[in-house]
């Protein structure tokens, strides 16, 4: 075999690899957290964006829209003079739009099980960002204009790197997700019985993490505005704290934090904030736990990946969102550099990150709070195999991974995002933020039979409406 | 599933070259009432797959008259567009599978809704 074989062979080998890990890392941070959280949609007060509706609208009587990755269907109703077939890859997800009277089918959008060029329009709201690979993306595009008639109008929103209240240090991130914060419908009893808690454990409180300490004293410093309540004793959680959230749990629909910006309730801000404390102990002892058994270098990034800038609680007097940023800076050249296909970049070798977000926005879907709390409120019998098995797998695969020659940053990446994993199997959502211009130049350069008609920011996405042109083959 | 999402239905099986139409095997046909758009019909005819139209509600049992070939004067004709609006949209396949004319490759629906998930390896 000549050289030049082996090495096309190689980089066959090594795409179809990376092609499983993006699948996997895909079906563990999109396929199964939409599962797990579907149950919590509740799309019943959730405005559709007025740009979506428009252009739903704007299509003839007698259409055919194919709205991909529809979730629930809160954009179906629109336009009840075309037909409008939705789909999504998530069972539950869709079985709720078809509860709803909704047209619906259980597909991949990297697949879509459409005959070529049938529909009229195509519908694709927060589904791309999700997939983990240039690659798989530019397929996902191909597959929706496959689908549509030359002529036909195909709208793309993905959620945007540049973001007002949002900072993204990197491209390819997990996004906690949990429900809605529990402070709007919590009695002043519990609420009052949590405080008491938080204080009874701060007093409590001390700072023994030795490793921590040692390597990164902005992060002490940071983690000292937040350590505060229960270091170390999580199962000795107030009991009322416990219910509260477990009620909060079972009767809040997740859109309802939408209703914050308008509360403007003072004593909800505040529980808001201890609830939020809260979540980020639950986060942090993952943290510690993973730091326990693992202690590798690079895990600081991770640690300081997940610590969050909530630069909009009303608690947090202790790190201001610009300490944060200087903390953040040892990472901050990935940043400069993760605009490329996550393989790409050799020199930086973590390009997955977890960030917190506390933010009442654009979710494209919906609003994610408070991590952590998910996994407490759904305590299942096999979760103690589940986190042997989780070490177990990050054992193996930091020995397999010092075998390997390190310069397949994909690889790297994906099992950094194992990493950041909360053990307990926290519902962590991978997302591929996009920064300005990219999709569009996505479109240009790859999908020729798409032709850019328009492209805009709304709702902390990057959209585009697209046409499909004939292109002459010869 | 009705059958007008049955008539934009195909099998992306690998290697599979005319996966188009799905065979219907129903288990549960559930006919229910759809408010009648005469020109939303007749809008939707030239999309469709015409003899597949038709052969998915012969294999229902609800054929309901409707002529192997499509008529060409339809656009003013309410028996034959009502006919046809009963048929693509009225009629709906509740449990069942759909089979892949050539792989033999069975989605099941479940619940009125088909799951045209392929495996790694089909693809």
């Amino acid at each position: 075999m000549s050289s030049n074989h082996r090495n096309r062979f190689n980089d066959k080998e090594r795409r179809r690899d990376m092609e499983k890990e993006a699948s996997e890392l895909e079906r563990d941070h999109v396929h199964s957290v939409y599962e797990k959280i579907a149950p919590y949609f509740n799309d019943a007060r959730y405005k559709a964006w007025p740009k979506v509706q428009e252009f739903l609208l704007a299509q003839e009587p007698g259409s055919l829209i194919a709205d991909i990755g529809c979730g629930n269907g809160k954009y179906l109703h629109i336009n009840s003079k075309a037909f409008k077939l939705g789909s999504d890859y998530c069972f539950p997800l869709a079985e709720s739009a078809r509860n709803r009277g909704y047209e619906i089918m259980v597909c991949d959008s990297l697949c879509l099980p459409y005959r070529n060029e049938c529909f009229d329009a195509v519908l694709s709201i927060a589904v791309i960002h999700h997939l983990s690979m240039k690659e798989r993306r530019i397929r996902a595009i191909k597959e929706m204009a496959r689908i549509l008639r030359v002529g036909g109008q195909i709208m793309i929103y993905v959620w945007a790197m540049e973001q007002k209240r949002r900072k993204f240090e990197k491209q390819d991130i997990f996004v906690p997700w949990s429900p809605a914060p529990p402070p709007l419908i919590l009695s002043n009893n519990s609420a009052h019985a949590v405080k008491e808690s938080m204080k009874h454990r701060h007093r409590k409180q001390t700072l023994n993490n030795q490793h921590l300490r040692n390597t990164a004293s902005t992060l002490e410093m940071h983690k000292k505005g937040r350590r505060t309540y229960f270091l170390g004793d999580k199962e000795t959680l107030d009991d009322s704290f416990e219910k509260s959230l477990r009620l909060n749990f079972f009767s809040r629909s997740l859109d309802s934090v939408l209703d914050r910006s308008s509360g403007g309730n003072q004593q909800s801000q505040h529980e808001l904030g201890i609830f939020h404390k809260y979540s980020i102990q639950l986060n942090e002892l993952s943290t510690e736990q993973l730091f326990e058994q693992n202690k590798p270098e690079n895990f600081m990034r991770h640690i300081f990946t997940l610590f969050p800038s909530y630069s909009q609680h009303p608690d947090d007097d202790a790190v201001r969102p610009d300490a944060e940023s200087r903390s953040l800076r040892p990472c901050s050249s990935t940043f400069r550099s993760s605009n490329a296909e996550l393989r790409s970049d050799t020199e930086h070798p973590h390009c997955m990150e977890a960030i917190h977000e506390c933010s009442k926005l654009s979710l494209p879907d919906l609003v994610s709070h408070h991590k952590g709390v998910a996994v407490r409120k759904q305590p299942k019998p096999s979760s103690l195999l589940k986190q042997t098995d989780f070490y177990e797998h990050l054992n193996k695969t930091r020995k397999d991974r010092s075998l390997q020659s390190p310069d397949n940053e994909y690889d790297l990446c994906v099992q950094n995002g194992q990493e950041v994993v909360n053990p307990q199997g926290a519902c962590l959502r991978y997302y591929h933020v996009f920064r300005k211009g990219e999709l569009v130049e996505l479109i240009e350069q790859h999908i020729p039979e798409l032709h850019v008609v328009q492209a805009y920011f709304d709702h902390a996405n990057w959209c585009v409406i697209a046409e499909k042109v004939k292109v002459w083959t010869i | 599933m009705k059958l007008l999402t049955h008539n934009l239905l195909t099998s992306h099986v690998k290697g599979v070259l005319r996966g188009y139409p799905l065979i219907i095997q129903a288990n549960e046909v559930k006919v229910s009432n759809v408010d009648f758009n005469q020109s939303f019909v007749a809008r939707m005819i030239p999309k469709l797959e015409w003899s597949a139209l038709i052969q998915a509600a012969d294999s229902l049992g609800h054929l309901s008259d409707l002529p192997q070939e499509l008529i060409s004067d339809y656009e003013s004709n309410e028996d034959f567009l009502r006919k046809v609006h009963h048929v693509m949209l009225e009629v709906e396949v509740i449990e069942g599978t759909l089979k892949c004319p050539e792989s033999g490759r069975e989605f099941p629906i479940i619940r009125g809704i088909p799951n045209m998930l392929l495996h790694e390896e089909e693809t």
